[in-house]
């Protein structure tokens, strides 16, 4: 529970610097808002010319896209400013005090900061999918997707916080390390779409490592398949991808933690 | 048991050797020379509970390397420490509930938000129970005069005021160790005094063990009965502050007021002439010859005042420095030259 105050005070403590800044605070939250209608309307003309890409129905892609919103926008508010920063600690020595204080120095390091503007696509996600799901031909909402959607969008959250924090924390051996925290905006970005797409010769290999060595595919599919396909029903893989993106999401944790325990063990320090 | 406890305690680094050139900087791309860096190298050391005291030492010389080693922020190569019982580089929670490490070039406050809010998150990290946190918060604030600069953001503190407050924050959860590793640098002497007079007067009524690294000799004076002083990765001395002068000064102070208006002419026999104003001057002389020196001035001239004195502090510490830098050149070049000796 002592996590959890500490927690609370970092998302206020940060929420009253944002409001220091208001100005600053009203532009990342407009200009991160414009940017996700962007990419909307832009996948809106694309349906303008088709009526589905890979088995996913203009409104059926919406939720996808509304999955996405809400993953990313949780990961930009509560990891993406942190593990920006560990590098900028290793650089300067600032990570001497995350390792002085009685507590996780990983729990410290990765949820330090909130940045509460990210929030904002968190409500166009929510608008969006209250918008889509019901304009999705013979729709009919099932309890336990309700159940589950926000169980796997959460483990999805999780599983990009895992690889981006494995990343950052290859910068305390490297000493300074932006690139390959950069990486993670690239491999990412492939999750964005839907994992029926990486088909063939060079999409399966893709799809392969994807979901199994970097897993990032299961992230937004699975969350947005239970939402907007009858995944457990009708999809024969549709359950076990499910179970799949669970172990996925502990292993992915496991694996970020022991990264960043190693790293943290050859921690140098800056010199002063 | 002693509260530190330290036994060969070893640091050393890989650092690349960076050469000159674009050409160079391109070979290093696939082949790099390696250097070891011995920061510490073999420390022993015991302290007290309850002392305070001070690392003196060139730069580079290993006292901030020593302290975040007993912070547990870095690991040693080799050898052990124990603070307080516990292993520091184990970084075990209930060790860093019982120290805290305040360093003088960084700041651990949230920069855009006015310093109670950080107390309050350190409240929180340390479990510190509300009534004693109220309580600690306070008496901290008025000891060291900051309370009404508690609302205000941390980068409009000045740079005293800052290190005050980073004070603050490190003892709210009282800790039974202090590290201070130059706490008054940059300061002004005004603020440097304050916050002498807050650690003086905060230890005397705590008791805590404090360890302070400082380049600033008042610090020192005012604070630490004993000093230890390391160079090279290496304690050279561990003693009184005074002790310094006597171990490692080999002359002293002769300072001559003659009588009447001519100065002799053959001062420089005595011993070397540092400062020559008629009617006085000042000579540097052996200290091993400064009672036979004394009685020859005396006795070969009309003296009106006479004064013998140990050269300043600051003047010994950085002859001694200087001196060891030169047994490193020497080192290298050849056989080990024996340490100076240690009281």
């Amino acid at each position: 529970m002592s996590y959890l105050g500490v927690f609370l005070t970092f998302a206020r403590n940060s929420l009253i610097r944002d409001m220091t800044f208001r100005a600053n605070f009203l532009i990342e939250f407009i200009s991160s808002t414009a940017w996700m209608l962007m990419n909307l309307g832009f996948y809106a003309l694309v349906y303008r010319y088709t009526g589905n890409i890979a088995g996913w129905s203009k409104y059926e892609f919406f939720v996808f896209i509304s999955t996405t919103m809400f993953v990313n926008s949780l990961v930009q508010a509560f990891f993406m400013p942190n593990a920006q920063e560990l590098s900028e600690m290793v650089r300067t020595g600032g990570l001497d005090f995350a390792l002085l204080k009685p507590i996780d120095t990983q729990f410290l390091v990765s949820l330090h900061r909130v940045n509460w503007s990210s929030l904002g696509n968190f409500v166009i996600a929510c608008l969006l999918l209250g918008y889509a799901l019901p304009r999705i031909e013979g729709y009919q909402l099932s309890p336990l997707a309700v159940v589950l959607y926000p169980l796997f969008v959460v483990a999805g959250v999780l599983i990009l916080y895992s690889v981006m924090i494995a990343l950052a924390a290859t910068s305390i051996w490297l000493g300074r390390n932006q690139s390959l925290y950069d990486f993670w905006f690239y491999i990412t970005n492939f999750s964005r779409y839907p994992m029926e797409i990486y088909d063939g010769a060079y999409g399966l290999p893709l799809r392969w490592a994807f979901t199994f060595i970097v897993p990032i595919l299961v992230v937004i599919n699975v969350p947005a398949g239970i939402m907007a396909k009858p995944i457990l029903a009708d999809n024969p893989y549709g359950p076990w991808l499910a179970v799949f993106a669970v172990a996925a999401t502990v292993g992915s944790l496991a694996f970020s933690r022991w990264v960043f325990q190693r790293a943290l063990a050859s921690y140098r320090s800056a010199s002063s | 048991m002693s509260a530190i406890q330290i036994r060969n305690l070893q640091k050393s680094y890989r650092v690349y050797q960076k050469k000159e050139g674009l050409a160079a900087s391109l070979a290093g791309l696939f082949r790099r020379e390696y250097r070891t860096v011995e920061a510490v190298k073999g420390i022993d050391l015991d302290v007290e509970g309850g002392e305070f005291v001070a690392f003196l030492g060139p730069n580079g010389a290993g006292k901030t390397t020593t302290l975040k080693l007993l912070s547990g922020v870095i690991s040693p190569t080799g050898g052990e420490a124990t603070v307080l019982g516990h292993v520091p580089w184990r970084r075990e929670n209930d060790y860093r509930r019982r120290f805290a490490l305040v360093m003088g070039q960084k700041n651990q406050l949230w920069w855009d938000l006015p310093a109670q809010e950080s107390f309050k998150l350190h409240q929180k990290i340390y479990r510190i129970d509300p009534a004693d946190f109220a309580r600690t918060r306070d008496e901290l604030c008025e000891l060291l005069d900051i309370t009404r600069l508690l609302q205000q953001p941390v980068r409009e503190l000045s740079l005293g005021e800052r290190m005050k407050m980073e004070l603050t924050a490190a003892l709210l959860h009282s800790p039974d160790v202090l590290f201070l590793d130059e706490p008054t640098i940059g300061l002004d002497v005004v603020a440097q005094h304050n916050i002498q007079k807050f650690l003086k007067h905060y230890q005397e009524i705590r008791g805590i063990t404090i360890l302070l690294t400082s380049h600033y000799m008042k610090d020192v004076a005012a604070l630490c009965k004993r000093v230890v002083v390391i160079a090279r990765g290496e304690i050279i001395y561990d003693g009184s502050l005074s002790g310094i002068v006597d171990a490692f000064s080999g002359h002293k102070v002769l300072s001559v007021q003659f009588a009447g208006e001519r100065m002799p002419g053959d001062l420089a026999r005595y011993g070397e002439v540092l400062e020559e104003v008629a009617p006085k001057a000042k000579l540097r002389v052996d200290r091993t010859a400064i009672a036979k020196v004394l009685s020859s001035v005396l006795a070969e001239h009309a003296v009106e005042d006479v004064s013998v004195e140990d050269p300043p502090l600051e003047e010994v510490i950085a002859e001694m420095f200087a001196r060891n830098q030169a047994t490193e050149v020497a080192d290298a070049a050849a056989k080990p030259v024996a340490a100076p000796p240690a009281t």
